[in-house]
């Protein structure tokens, strides 16, 4: 079957273990554009294996994960422990996701100044304006998570995968955080693939929901949120 | 219990830092022939008191020259501690097992080994067999010398960097330069500058030293002080001088390097 256009992914019959854990047998499911689609499951049943796989970390164990109908689009991700440079300021952080848009000749002594004026609005969005010069490794676990988004956005990917991003934010950063990213998919016509833990937060901005348990690794569901 | 107790080897009690105490102590014992000294009766005591009698006051007249000489002396130490810097940072990536292939690395250690073999007064005889005696002499001395530690180092602080942000980068569309001058140096700048610091300080110490053999610095100043007869008030001096300025340069660096790890454990230190 060939991908619609408005389809940025497609996965097709997709087995995952870990070791001898199976964690999905047979999942299918695909992403549109504008589209957010939230996972949810309990610790464990295999949201971040998922969300890997499609960013090609892991290998699934067989099906396909085809992203974009005809030539590869931008995956951003955004991981659970961050990776972020803990010696770099938080503004040197957010701008290095903007990197793939340049030459390394013209990043090697500093980014052009709109894509700095474009980050500092983006931190200015997510609470961060007065850290910008701070060094990473000094910010607060919710302070991190917001900043390893903000560099994720600034790569302005057409498929965002998001690992539990709002799991250190307290609700109000969470809420406008969700909102941040919803606003991402709709305005850039690209992807969220989000996990989260919290249902009410995923019937609140999600699409879609594709809600996994590893106990009955077959038993997965996709379902329209209307 | 009890015979569980008796089952128990004798030699078991035994590890590893316990013997090497025991050797290091008998070796200790068995040295006890060097401090027979000349063998003739001397009156120590005495020999020490007018020794230090001489000392003191010292001749603050030379003061001008000896700053003269000390300021000779950072600058061996500033060039040299650059110059082995840039050198050090290519042979640590060629030292460091998580980037080059093991039998470069091999090699390029072997080389950083035979290097810091060798005393910094050695590096500066050598040196000043080359280029002649002169401050140039100090700078290639202290150079080698530096290259054997910082090197060893820098490849350290390659190989136990957090991967992770260079990758997440390179996963974002960085290529590999960018992902490594965005997603690794920043981690490993800061360490880097602080084992800078402690070499430029640990340069000024030797840089003093190695104006005896003629390879500049205030090393050349202490000599013609130590070999001439009633000069050691001037040796005193000379001596203060160094004093002073390398107790500066030791607190500015601790204090930089605290400053440095504080932040990099995400403490808010200025």
């Amino acid at each position: 079957m060939k991908p619609q256009e408005s389809c940025l992914l497609e996965v097709r019959d997709l087995h995952l273990r870990i070791e001898d854990r199976w964690l999905a047998r047979d999942l299918s499911f695909s992403l549109s554009k504008g589209e957010f689609i939230g996972i949810i499951g309990s610790s464990g049943s295999g949201k971040t294996t998922l969300l890997r796989a499609i960013n090609g970390e892991t290998k699934a164990e067989s099906g396909s994960i085809k992203i974009g109908a005809e030539s590869k689009l931008p995956v951003g991700m955004i991981h659970q422990d961050l990776e972020l440079a803990e010696g770099s300021t938080a503004l040197n952080n957010a701008l290095s996701g903007s990197l793939l848009r340049h030459a390394w000749t013209d990043t090697l002594f500093g980014f052009p100044k709109e894509e700095k004026e474009k980050a500092i609005e983006l931190l200015e969005t997510l609470g961060l304006s007065r850290k910008v010069n701070q060094w990473t490794s000094t910010l607060s676990r919710g302070e991190r998570q917001r900043l390893a988004i903000a560099r994720t956005l600034l790569a302005e990917p057409l498929i965002l995968l998001a690992d539990e991003p709002v799991a250190s934010l307290d609700s109000d950063w969470a809420i406008k955080t969700l909102d941040l990213l919803n606003d991402f998919a709709k305005q850039k016509q690209a992807g969220v693939i989000c996990s989260l833990h919290d249902p009410k937060q995923v019937e609140e901005f999600a699409d879609k929901v594709i809600r996994i348990d590893s106990t009955n690794p077959e038993q997965w569901k996709v379902e329209e949120l209307s | 219990m009890k015979n569980d107790t008796k089952n128990i080897p004798w030699h078991s009690r035994f590890d590893l830092p316990s013997i090497t105490f025991i050797l290091f102590l008998l070796l200790a014992l068995g040295s006890l022939p060097a401090l027979e000294g000349s063998g003739r009766d001397l009156d120590y005591l005495g020999n020490f008191l007018r020794f230090l009698d001489q000392f003191f006051p010292p001749d603050w007249s030379i003061l001008g020259q000896t700053m003269e000489g000390l300021w000779e002396t950072i600058q061996i130490a500033a060039i040299s501690t650059l110059l082995a810097s840039f050198i050090s940072l290519f042979l640590s990536l060629a030292a460091a097992r998580t980037i080059s292939p093991a039998w470069l690395v091999i090699i390029t250690r072997m080389i950083l080994n035979m290097i810091r073999t060798i005393p910094s007064l050695l590096w500066a005889i050598l040196a000043v067999v080359l280029v002649g005696s002169n401050s140039l002499a100090g700078v290639i001395a202290l150079s080698f010398y530096s290259v054997g530690y910082l090197a060893k180092f820098f490849s350290e602080a390659f190989e136990s960097a957090d991967l992770k942000a260079q990758k997440a980068l390179q996963s974002l569309g960085a290529n590999r330069w960018q992902a490594f001058q965005y997603g690794l140096w920043p981690n490993l700048k800061p360490v880097i500058w602080s084992h800078c610091l402690w070499m430029l300080e640990y340069n000024v110490r030797s840089a003093s030293i190695i104006g005896y053999v003629g390879a500049g610095g205030i090393g050349l100043h202490l000599k013609l002080y130590a070999e001439s007869a009633d000069s050691w008030n001037k040796f005193s001096l000379v001596l203060i001088c160094m004093l002073v300025i390398v107790t500066l340069l030791d607190l500015t660096g601790e204090k930089v390097r605290k400053s440095i790890r504080a932040k990099l454990e995400g403490n808010k230190v200025l």
